[in-house]
């Protein structure tokens, strides 16, 4: 028994050695991974330094170099490297004076030199069975023994935490993007920032107009921090967004991060409204149209997405409370958040641009699925037709579809800000809008970032969900591609 | 077996036969009032003619269908069908006008097919100027300008009906027709480019049974493309010509004692509540909006090809850096990134279109990387840097001339995301300055008046539509006439 769990940590052991040695070929995730396992590798360096005095390989290469040069190869292979480029120069009919073809001769004749060095040594090491003496080398050794492999635990223990992130590719996959998406963000609040920051108008003057003394001018500016340079901003701000404090707004005095916190569920129930509509509308239809496809139904019904995708929405919310709220008076022509009724509008409207984006794209990737060889296979078992759609055609073409919805849902976001300002709807778009007009510089860029921000982990969910649902990126990663 | 053309014929005729119909119904169905009801009887009149002529298309579809229809030998009755179908375009049916041309010609080049829709335009343009009549002036260059149109319009008629004899002619005189017809073009009427090209290749001598697979000869097999072609030359032409014939006094100068009033022959589409005319208005918000469209297209598909080559071809951290920082702009969708940048510069119309060509370069700059990256790994890109031939050479020479076509179906499609984007901020007011005739603009104020007097806010948002979906048609064109599975 006793004897199987130690086989069962030896076996551990040799599992960690090999995964460390793998992710020390990648030069940054080995400087990560010395770096917090600091103290641990205080005790590997201690140990290579006093290795390295019996340490002959500095000789062997020495010794090598020195053979090569000797017996002649070197002066060969230089003259060789030689004849071939000056072949090369009057093969191309280039114009090239004699030091030139010397000096990229030479050029050659170093890489080509290291490179004859570095194999003959190798082939050294080889014949002799020992390795050359370097720090990875002599951390795998101390890993080996179970008192390094205890230290290496005590003393670096967050190494193991990059180690298995960086070994598991899934895991690594998800940790590159998490990181990238963060980098994004932090760029999205530098560009906002930036142009906001660019702005030629003084903020204060704005606010407090003409008749202001230069104290209030001076006061505005140090409670809102204007007088800070621009890097101080530009690092309180990339700080206030992720601890959820941007300070008060300009006008009104209130907090902008609690203002746009009332805001953002209406904004994104009106979204998240728009979006379940019209992918209900826009997947049967779009695979209907694509079975009978070239049929009335098809050319009629993808005419009428292109006119979807053609139509402004502000147009068509004003076109819709004309007819429905105006003429008909079957629905509120604005919003209240009492009434479910008076969001179908709204959701329409901002689903509209999404529901023919998604249609056309699901009817043109169904059609591209139906021609290919499974299907007919499918079809010559004998499947029922509504199986073969069903079951075999459609989750396939559902794959570019969902990447569709991904960025679509991106620009609804953004078009939210007209479809709320045309139905008089209080959420974030056109809290935008209207703060624009004061223009209340922190209230603009917090709404603009947070919905950047949305936007980015909306991505990252839609683009980790692909991966996870389509086997051949699957496979991809986890083959570290 | 049914020849080529006698498939093209048909393929026409039915896509214009359900169009017919649905223009007679749509007349028919205006000339119905509501309140108080009763019927207007000029309205139906058109649509009881447009109905007639939808049935004699209708019949000659039936006709040509029929096995024994012969393109070169067709009996009397096809012929007089097609005349009279002609004649539609007297009733403003312009379906039946293509469709009656189409099958009373010998033969079906491209040229002629061009031809037909370059008179159309010529037409509607006269048409269109010719309302200025009802106003209570004109400008000084009114007629000047409409005759020069109805010269142009005689001459393109002209080589509609005997343009496939170019041929025979002479070579000094076939230079000089094409250089007058390349000299009407400068109207604005983009077809005439057309024209002259599909006339210029088909009279090169090694033209003669070669296949046909440029995007201008793939074009004319879709008719919603060259519908769309038609509707944009429509509106070039009338931004170049409106400077000329419509009055700018009537769009811009208020006139309090026109305040509001309904449509009629000398306001077609009403006047706003500062008694301009909405005509003339939209009229000129064509220019704002084509020129906006275009260069908010041209800046980004620059910029961003540039960017996407570069990165394309570099590969490695040239590509990771680039990427990595457009990524970071893609994040923020464009209509909040204009909002961002109006807040920061004030409304107007250069800070719109920066704006706009600044959210757009990503996907460009995305779209020309993969062309690119698929490009480079081909053989002839390798065969180039074989002959010594450098970098810069290779991209200028090889990459990019061959990553271009999704590049031009992908721009034909934002320059109407841009029309709608820019229309869509001049409504919230953040876009074009508010006393320019714009699209937006105009709707802004007849969205005040929804109630009382929708028209005003009808008609440039049907403006605006008509100009997407122009370009969105012709988008979707062009890319199955780039698409090599589908020739």
């Amino acid at each position: 028994m006793r004897q199987e769990d130690k086989n069962k940590l030896v076996d551990y052991r040799q599992l960690v050695i090999e995964a460390y040695e793998n992710a020390s070929k990648e030069r940054h995730v080995s400087w990560a991974l010395k770096l917090l396992s600091f103290p641990f590798q205080l005790i590997v360096l201690i140990r290579y330094l006093f290795n390295k005095r019996k340490d002959d390989s500095k000789h062997l290469i020495e010794k090598v170099e020195q053979e090569f040069k000797e017996n002649g190869e070197a002066a060969a292979l230089k003259k060789e490297l030689l004849i071939q480029e000056q072949r090369k120069v009057s093969f191309l009919d280039q114009s090239m004076s004699q030091s030139q073809i010397e000096k990229s001769s030479e050029n050659h004749f170093q890489e080509a030199y290291h490179q004859e060095i570095k194999k003959r040594v190798n082939s050294r090491y080889r014949k002799s069975n020992t390795l050359p003496q370097d720090f990875l080398h002599e951390t795998t050794m101390l890993l080996r023994l179970p008192l390094g492999f205890l230290l290496s635990i005590v003393l670096g223990f967050p190494m193991y935490l990059l180690l298995w992130i960086v070994s598991v590719p899934m895991v690594r996959y998800i940790a590159n993007r998490l990181v990238a998406m963060l980098l994004v963000i932090v760029g999205v609040i530098a560009i906002v920032f930036t142009l906001l920051y660019l702005s030629p108008s003084d903020a204060a003057l704005n606010i407090l107009g003409e008749q202001a003394t230069p104290q209030q001018f001076e006061n505005f500016n140090q409670v809102h921090g204007l007088n800070d340079p621009y890097i101080v901003q530009l690092w309180r701000i990339v700080k206030g967004v992720f601890t959820f404090d941007l300070g008060i707004s300009f006008a009104g005095n209130e907090r902008v991060v609690a203002s746009i916190m009332r805001r953002f569920p209406v904004t994104l129930q009106l979204a998240l409204f728009a979006l379940i509509l019209s992918v209900s509308v826009a997947l049967p239809s779009g695979i209907y149209a694509a079975v009978k496809a070239n049929t009335t139904f098809d050319h009629l019904f993808m005419f009428i997405a292109l006119i979807g995708i053609s139509i402004p929405s502000f147009w068509q919310g004003l076109i819709f409370i004309l007819t429905f709220s105006i003429n008909l008076g079957w629905l509120p022509a604005t919003y209240n958040a009492s009434n479910l009724a008076s969001l179908i509008m709204p959701a329409v409207v901002l689903g509209t641009a999404l529901m023919a984006s998604v249609a056309r794209m699901t009817r043109s990737s169904t059609l591209e699925v139906i021609n290919q060889d499974y299907i007919l296979t499918a079809r010559a078992k004998g499947l029922s037709s509504k199986r073969v759609i069903l079951r075999h055609a459609v989750p396939n073409a559902l794959i570019p579809v969902i990447t569709i919805i991904g960025l679509q849902f991106g620009a609804m976001l953004g078009g939210a800000a007209v479809t709320e300002q045309v139905f008089n709807i209080s959420g974030l778009g056109s809290y935008i809008v209207n703060k624009q007009f004061i223009p209340d510089i922190p209230s603009v860029m917090a709404g603009v970032i947070y919905i950047a921000i949305a936007l980015s982990i909306v991505n990252l969910i839609v683009d980790l969900m692909y991966s996870f649902l389509d086997p051949r990126i699957r496979s991809r990663i986890n083959n570290g591609q | 077996m049914k020849s080529y053309q006698t498939n093209q014929i048909i393929q026409q005729f039915q896509f214009n036969n359900g169009l017919t119909w649905a223009y007679s119904i749509l007349w028919l169905f205006l000339s119905i009032e509501l309140q108080p009801f009763g019927i207007s009887l000029p309205l139906l009149l058109i649509g009881v003619v447009n109905t007639g002529f939808s049935m004699i298309h209708q019949m000659l579809l039936y006709r040509v269908k029929q096995k024994s229809f012969n393109v070169e030998n067709k009996p009397v009755v096809e012929r007089i069908l097609a005349a009279l179908l002609i004649l539609g375009l007297l009733a403003g049916n312009f379906f039946t006008f293509i469709s009656g041309i189409m099958a009373l010609k010998k033969s079906l080049s491209t040229g002629l097919i061009y031809s037909i829709y370059m008179v159309l335009v010529d037409i509607l343009i006269i048409g269109v100027t010719s309302l200025n009549l009802f106003k209570p002036f004109v400008t000084n260059s009114f007629l000047t300008t409409l005759s020069i149109l109805i010269i142009t319009l005689v001459f393109h008629s002209l080589t509609l009906a005997f343009g496939q004899k170019v041929s025979n002619w002479n070579p000094g005189s076939q230079k000089f027709g094409l250089g007058l017809l390349l000299l009407s073009g400068l109207t604005g009427n983009l077809l005439v480019f057309l024209v002259a090209a599909s006339f210029y290749s088909d009279n090169q001598p090694e033209s003669k049974g070669k296949r046909q697979t440029s995007i201008r000869e793939n074009l004319i097999k879709n008719h919603a493309a060259l519908l769309g072609l038609l509707f944009i030359s429509f509106l070039v032409t009338l931004a170049l010509t409106s400077n000329f014939t419509f009055s700018y006094s009537f769009a811009v100068q208020n006139n309090y004692s026109n305040i509001l009033q309904s449509p009629s022959i000398q306001y077609p589409f009403g006047t706003d509540n500062f008694g301009r005319d909405v005509f003339t208005r939209i009229v000129y918000g064509t220019q704002i909006s084509l020129s906006v469209g275009v260069l908010a297209t041209a800046i980004p598909l620059l910029i961003g090809g540039a960017l996407g080559a570069i990165s394309g071809f570099y590969g490695r951290q040239t590509d990771n850096i680039i990427m990595r920082l457009l990524d970071i702009l893609y994040a923020i969708p464009g209509l909040l990134l204009a909002i961002t940048i109006v807040a920061a510069f004030g409304a107007s119309t250069t800070n719109l279109i920066i704006a706009l060509s600044l959210g757009y370069i990503p996907s460009y700059a995305r779209t020309m990387r993969a062309n690119v990256l698929q490009v480079t790994n081909l053989e002839y890109i390798e065969a180039a840097r074989a002959l010594g031939q450098n970098n810069t050479q290779i991209i200028l020479k090889h990459v990019i001339p061959n990553s271009m076509a999704p590049m031009i179906v992908r721009s034909t499609l934002t320059i109407g995301t841009a029309v709608i984007a820019t229309s869509s901020l001049s409504y919230l007011g953040l876009g074009v300055e508010a006393h320019i005739p714009e699209w937006g603009n105009i709707l802004r104020i007849g969205s005040q008046y929804l109630e009382t007097y929708p028209y005003l806010a009808i008609y440039p948002g049907l403006a605006i539509i008509l100009l997407v979906l122009s370009f969105n048609f012709l988008g979707d064109g062009i890319r199955d006439a780039t698409d090599p599975r589908l020739n």
